[in-house]
């Protein structure tokens, strides 16, 4: 991925900025990388596992559940060219997602629920990418609302998909297909995969609008 | 049909807003809108759209925050009520009913009931969805209804995440537990509770009684972790449920 490297077998991505949540910064041939640990961030897993997705730098993206920030302060750094915006629905995070919006040109932060694309629906453009790691029940209806409102045709998007948050009592494997299932309906579906050992009873969907 | 921007109303032409931190707040639109508000926005505003946009949407956030964070508590504590209330006349609806059974009136009473449980059923279900917005560990930790109540047992949660895990763990049994108290000032054997309210999650109820009080004590502590985390952070953290169920289930196992 653009701006991304391993670095002692962690990914890190190259940034102008400082640490954001305590993360360690470490300097090679006079860039900055600011290290991006598997365990924190669905994203940095899936790269860990070698799954690839290309940027150019430039995109128009929409984070739904951006929650303190973490993984998109480095979306932020890898998109470093575009703008980001980060919706999220709690107070409490969003304190600490200001902080970052505060310092970051590239990211606008909305305070707003994700079920509800409406309410925003004057403030987003249309964009290239959707990023959804909500813990939300109705997961696939967001991505659908937020698709139908925000996403350009060819625009692509990332679902992180936590089997508990959408029935806590059924096997994972049971909800991951029925997920995969109810998207396959309206988008295309390119790869999907598991991010064990880092997420646990996680898997995340990449997909085309068509 | 006029389009709400962030900026302005769109219809036919653009009308500029005067305040944009009023137009942002009023940008909702049933429909998507067919054209891009960025490009339109561009050609208002030039090279300061960005800006300007995220400088409004920081301003309008930052309002926000405040009045957001006080009130979804006291609702929170609201609908416990509300719910505790309702499940007690639910309690008195069916007591009368039998009585009556035998009567014709006693039909208009089932309705009643049938009613009335509808209603704690909506309750339950806004209470979980506002508990995983405000409180996403104790949501985990403690599930929605059990959290929710040790939020307005100690009013707030603040004042849980500062209360020390005993007594998260017996609270609701104080009675029993200020009994057992005196009676062992008194110099008598006495039975301390092991468990309050906490006795309604699932982990504590559903094990063998002699296991119940140190599934109670895990529990509260992971209670009072999920409060500090919820209270200080406000993220979700993964493993602290996985803690609390692998000591379920050592339990469960252990003779």
């Amino acid at each position: 991925m653009r701006n991304v490297r391993i670095i002692n077998g962690i990914p890190a991505t190259k940034s102008r900025y400082g640490s954001h949540y305590g993360e360690r910064v470490i300097e090679i041939g006079g860039e900055k990388y600011r290290e991006w640990i598997p365990w924190r961030s669905k994203l940095s897993a899936l790269i860990l596992k070698g799954h690839e997705i290309e940027f150019r730098g430039d995109e128009r993206v929409l984070y739904l559940g951006a929650s303190t920030g973490t993984t998109l302060s480095h979306l932020a750094d890898v998109i470093d060219e575009g703008v980001i915006y980060a919706v999220e629905y709690s107070a409490k995070p969003f304190i600490k997602l200001l902080e970052l919006a505060k310092e970051r040109e590239n990211v606008i932060p909305l305070l707003y629920d994700a079920s509800k694309p409406w309410l925003y629906s004057g403030i987003v453009e249309k964009v290239d990418f959707i990023y959804q790691d909500v813990a939300q029940r109705n997961q696939v209806g967001i991505l659908k609302a937020n698709a139908d409102f925000f996403l350009k045709n060819d625009g692509s998007f990332l679902l992180m998909v936590k089997a508990k948050s959408i029935d806590s009592t059924a096997e994972p494997k049971e909800v991951f297909d029925a997920v995969v299932e109810k998207i396959s309906r309206d988008f295309s579906i390119l790869e999907t995969g598991s991010l064990e050992p880092y997420h646990k009873d996680h898997i995340f969907i990449l997909g085309v609008k068509i | 049909m006029p389009y709400k921007l962030w900026f302005g109303v769109f219809e036919d032409e653009l009308k500029l807003a005067e305040k944009f931190e009023d137009s942002f707040v009023n940008a909702v639109n049933e429909k998507p809108i067919p054209f891009n508000v960025a490009e339109l926005g561009i050609k208002v505003l030039g090279r300061e759209y960005y800006r300007t946009l995220r400088r409004v949407a920081i301003g309008v956030a930052e309002k926000r925050i405040r009045e957001e964070l006080s009130s979804d508590e006291r609702y929170i504590i609201s609908l416990v009520k509300a719910l505790e209330s309702v499940e007690e006349i639910i309690n008195v609806l069916k007591e009368k009913e039998e009585d009556l059974e035998a009567n014709a009136i006693g039909e208009k009473f089932l309705e009643a009931i049938e009613n009335m449980k509808e209603l704690r059923d909506e309750i339950e279900r806004e209470i979980d969805v506002v508990m995983a917005k405000i409180a996403p560990n104790l949501y985990e930790v403690a599930g929605a209804k059990l959290g929710a109540k040790l939020i307005e047992k100690f009013g707030g949660i603040k004042k849980l995440a500062f209360a020390s895990s005993n007594k998260i763990q017996i609270i609701g049994a104080e009675r029993s537990l200020y009994k057992a108290i005196a009676r062992m000032k008194r110099g008598k054997d006495a039975k301390i509770p092991k468990h309050g309210i906490i006795f309604l999650h699932g982990f504590v109820r559903n094990l063998p009684k002699k296991k119940r009080g140190k599934m109670a004590r895990f529990l509260a502590s992971k209670i009072s972790i999920a409060a500090k985390i919820d209270y200080f952070r406000g993220e979700l953290d993964e493993g602290l449920f996985e803690s609390v169920k692998r000591r379920f289930e050592e339990l469960r196992r252990e003779k």
